[in-house]
């Protein structure tokens, strides 16, 4: 009998997904809930709520993973601790809105029910997932809230694009990828990355810690505002095509993070900010849609970190070049593959501990705000269950500092951008004036 | 500047979009547009620090038009040009 390679109830963690622990653990602490983010299917037709939550239940069942925590091995590695059996008890919640308001539900309405979703703290520390659905009349939105701990968001798509497959056919991935070496071999390869990275960080901090908007007053709400703009076929491909004719060729990414960058700045010039620069982590997946499909859980991002003097934020053109030559340089240096290898050694550290590590370079502080490109979705279906999907977008909780983001994503043929930011930290304008100025900037007023 | 080298350069950039795509270079036709063989910004960037790496020549920098990027064919022939001109 061949012994098996792995235990069957531990999965060590990557530097990457110790970092997203503790981003987790700050988050928490400072807004009562974790790092979640929610990604949500808007269906056509109503979605019977209780075939839904009774083949999400049977599904769910099958992947103990999703019900385990983080602990730490004799050896100092931190793992994920699967229990032997998964749940069969899933947290669903189902709201009607037909029921209660009069029939032409706006989407306000909606997005409020899916920001008390998303809003809401996991029941104990053994739950990472949670379903909503609701429906309204004609149209149902399904929405899976989830933790950072055991998706990132192109995962939770696939996870999902698994349950569609078992759901239709009864097929399952054999492939799946779930073990993870715990990484405590190669120590000099680690630390000439970790020098390189600290080289990086070095060079982008200044003397004053970079420009934020202040988190809101404690008494304020704690939970997280979205706004979302959904680019329809035609708008998404002039969009395509401004960017081509900016920024270049295939240039897509470095044209929504600019016009962010000069959107964002906008609201900072508006409050009388004058001190620092943005710094912008953007965490990027570069895995090919079939490594997304065999590794579906844990984080498999890493980062891009990007810097823009303030005085560049008002030249659309000097941004744009910045942006881009910073791009090359990080993918030339590697620097995405160097934060990965460096951020094992980091795994030593309590959570607590490195959360005040990661703010030393940037004076407290540990981002302007967060962006991201998903330019390719790993849900193949047209349909979730039996229902026609009209669109599907993604509504992450920010790590708090900085606790704002915006997020390019596409979806078959649509291009949503999501704002998400501290309630309390934008007011109503600013956030209205944020989309006006990307819809400018992006050249589809 | 002649079609072999022209042909060495299309092969070697064939294998790197290959090595992107994570797919066999035998699936990769020279005449399809990168935006529809599924490259993104990340994997351009990538295929642009390669080309840096193996002709030395910057393309950020160089001026090239976007139709000179469009295909492996087209950009292997401005590669090829630019080499000659040196």
């Amino acid at each position: 009998m061949t012994a098996l390679p792995y235990s069957r109830n531990k999965r060590y963690l990557t530097g990457i997904d110790w970092i997203i622990n503790v981003l987790n653990y700050m988050t928490l602490k400072e807004t009562g809930a974790g790092f979640m983010s929610q990604v949500v299917f808007e269906l056509n037709g109503e979605a019977d709520s209780l075939q839904t939550e009774s083949s999400l239940s049977a599904f769910m069942k099958k992947h103990p993973l999703l019900n385990g925590r983080a602990s730490r091995d004799f050896n100092l590695a931190p793992y994920w601790k699967i229990p032997a059996e998964g749940t069969g008890k899933i947290s669903f919640e189902t709201i009607h809105l037909s029921d209660s308001l009069d029939k032409d539900t706006s989407f306000d309405d909606v997005l409020t029910g899916l920001e008390k979703g998303i809003n809401r703290p996991f029941k104990n520390r053994n739950e990472h997932v949670a379903f909503h659905l609701i429906t309204k009349k004609g149209k149902s939105y399904l929405a899976m809230t989830f933790d950072h701990l055991v998706f990132d968001a192109r995962n939770a798509e696939a996870f999902l694009n698994m349950f569609q497959k078992d759901w239709e056919s009864g097929e399952y991935p054999c492939d799946l990828t779930i073990t993870e070496p715990a990484h405590l071999s190669m120590w000099m390869d680690k630390f000439k990355a970790g020098q390189r990275v600290n080289r990086a960080f070095l060079q982008i901090a200044d003397r004053v810690p970079p420009r934020v908007l202040p988190l809101p007053l404690p008494q304020a709400g704690k939970g997280f505002k979205f706004k979302i703009l959904s680019f329809k076929r035609k708008e998404a491909e002039a969009i395509t095509e401004n960017a081509f004719n900016q920024a270049g060729y295939l240039m897509l990414m470095p044209y929504a993070l600019s016009a962010s960058v000069s959107a964002l700045h906008e609201i900072f010039a508006g409050r009388g900010f004058v001190s620092g620069n943005y710094v912008i982590p953007v965490s990027i997946d570069n895995r090919k849609k079939e490594e997304v499909m065999r590794q579906v859980f844990f984080s498999n991002v890493s980062f891009f970190i990007f810097k823009v003097e303030a005085e560049l934020a008002v030249s659309f053109p000097e941004l744009l070049k910045s942006v881009k030559e910073q791009m090359y340089n990080q993918v030339k240096t590697d620097l995405p593959g160097d934060i990965c290898k460096a951020s094992l050694l980091m795994r030593i550290a309590p959570l607590p501990l490195l959360g005040s590590l990661m703010k030393i370079y940037l004076k407290g502080q540990i981002a302007s705000f967060s962006f991201s490109y998903v330019g390719e979705s790993a849900y193949e279906s047209s349909c979730f269950m039996n229902n026609k999907i009209i669109n599907m977008f993604h509504m992450p909780r920010v790590p708090v500092p900085p606790g704002i983001g915006i997020f390019f994503q596409k979806s078959k043929e649509n291009l949503n951008v999501i704002l998400s930011y501290m309630d309390g930290m934008l007011s109503g304008e600013e956030s209205g004036k944020i989309f006006d100025l990307l819809k400018f900037r992006l050249g589809v007023e | 500047m002649d079609k072999d080298s022209n042909k060495v350069i299309e092969e070697s950039l064939i294998l790197e979009v290959a090595a992107i795509l994570s797919r066999d270079p035998g699936s990769i036709d020279p005449e399809i547009p990168l935006h529809e063989m599924g490259i993104d910004s990340l994997g351009f960037v990538e295929l642009l620090v390669t080309i840096e790496k193996k002709f030395n020549i910057k393309l950020m920098e160089s001026g090239l038009t976007r139709n000179d990027f469009r295909t492996i064919r087209s950009l292997s022939s401005k590669i090829g040009a630019m080499e000659y001109s040196r």
